[in-house]
């Protein structure tokens, strides 16, 4: 008997875990989807994070998962508390888009690029590798993580394609 | 080119996504300054469904009312006839828009959740740089920018290989692909379907020039808003679809409306607390 999988969906400055036969799904624009998996213990999961730091310094105290430098840390704490630590999972990285041409907003130009290279820089202190980069361009992107074996679904330009890297 | 299939479903009524007589009439009677409530009233409950959506949403936390609301009448006394009427269309466009449009990568409720915030985000703009408009008929034209999509999404099919090389190749704003392929954006198709619906003017305009605001001729500034919320929706991942971040911000709409960088971080951070908001009217 098959069972159909759980699908979780991620939502905009969101971070789910899940593991096993659940489905982890986001849909992004200049967010960044971050997957962390551990192909181990079958645990993985998604942070959306909108900005790479917040300009305020005070939203991200009740919003912590809107931007990188509260999000990432909260999202290692997460897949610890589910039993995966630090060395056990793999790290891949997608969204970030950002317009082409045209562009009258510095702001809207800049998000993409800034969220990628938080993302990067995070992960190379925590000494976490990231094995798979579907970044920038101009395209939206849905992924779904498959926590049974780690694979993602990427969606993008009308296109789909499976992603079988996880380690 | 699918020009002539197109037009085709165009043509016929039954081909297209129908829209209760109701809501129709509801527009036309808030034209006139000298609305009757008690007609409205009327009018609004002969549709069951729409009756049903304006009394339990008049209720919600969203719109709260100072009282219980047990009638459309009720409804009508306590929240003003233009939240009425936000609230008829809004549950009309629910039943239209709630839909997966698999060929424009729109799927579990997409549509409608980037709907509805382009909807809320126009109203907050509105509000928030003291426009001169009613932030309620913000909402309203912010809503049904996509419906046209529904109509081309179902010709996908026969051209999806070339679509997706020229998506590759190409950098121009989608619906330019949209009119080489099908003969009609989804603006076009938009503006057909609200003027058979007999929408008002004002609001046919909207969905026609929202990515163009500059060629509107009826209300230019409304457009303007609702084109920066649907741009700031886009890029956060909620309404984006097989086009991406194709269309670029129009500095018409940003002269405009008066909006500046530090406006569009502001709107564009505070996309999740809106949707956190909307949680009564994105299940109605």
């Amino acid at each position: 008997m098959s069972l159909k999988p759980k699908i979780i969906n991620v939502g905009i400055a969101d971070i789910k875990v899940g593991k096993d036969t659940e489905v982890l799904r986001t849909t992004l624009g200049s967010c960044i989807g971050i997957v962390l998996y551990d192909a181990e213990r079958k645990i993985g999961a998604i942070s959306h994070i909108m900005l790479a730091k917040d300009p305020t310094g005070k939203d991200c105290i009740k919003f912590p998962h809107k931007y990188g430098e509260t999000a990432l840390p909260e999202l290692i704490n997460m897949m610890k508390d589910a039993g995966s630590n630090l060395g056990q999972y793999t790290c891949r990285m997608f969204g970030g888009a950002s317009m082409f041409k045209g562009i009258n907003s510095q702001f809207l130009q800049n998000i993409g690029e800034q969220n990628i290279a938080i993302v990067r820089r995070f992960m190379e202190e925590k000494n976490v590798p990231i094995i798979v980069e579907d970044v920038a361009g101009n395209e939206g992107r849905t992924i779904s993580l498959y926590c049974d074996d780690g694979r993602v679904l990427l969606k993008k330009a009308g296109m789909e394609k499976y992603l079988y890297k996880v380690r | 080119m699918l020009k002539s299939k197109v037009d085709e479903v165009l043509k016929d009524i039954n081909k297209l996504p129908a829209i209760s007589s109701v809501v129709t009439k509801v527009l036309e009677k808030l034209q006139k300054p000298d609305v009757n409530i008690a007609e409205l009233a009327q009018e609004i409950s002969k549709d069951p469904a729409i009756t049903a959506s304006v009394i339990k949403l008049s209720n919600s936390a969203y719109y709260r009312a100072s009282k219980p609301i047990r009638t459309v009448g009720e409804a009508l006394m306590t929240l003003g006839t233009k939240t009425v009427k936000e609230i008829v269309l809004l549950t009309a466009a629910k039943g239209i828009l709630s839909q997966d449009l698999s060929s424009y990568q729109l799927e579990a409720a997409q549509l409608w959740t980037s709907s509805l915030l382009v909807a809320e985000l126009s109203s907050k703009i509105v509000q928030h740089k003291k426009l001169k408009i009613d932030k309620d008929l913000a909402f309203t034209s912010g809503l049904l920018c996509n419906v046209g999509k529904i109509v081309l999404s179902q010709f996908f099919a026969p051209v999806m290989m070339q679509l997706k090389a020229d998506l590759k190749e190409n950098k121009d704003p989608f619906p330019l692909l949209e009119k080489k392929y099908f003969g009609y954006t989804h603006m076009e198709v938009s503006q057909t379907l609200l003027q058979k619906w007999n929408f008002p003017p004002e609001l046919v305009d909207v969905v026609t020039n929202y990515l163009d605001p500059e060629s509107s001729s009826v209300n230019p500034l409304l457009t303007s808003v609702v084109h920066i919320a649907t741009i700031l929706i886009v890029v956060s991942g909620i309404g984006i679809d097989i086009g991406g971040e194709s269309v670029p911000i129009s500095p018409f709409a940003l002269s405009q409306t008066g909006i500046t960088e530090s406006d569009i971080e502001t709107y564009f951070v505070h996309i999740p607390d809106l949707q956190a908001g909307l949680a009564d009217l994105l299940n109605i």
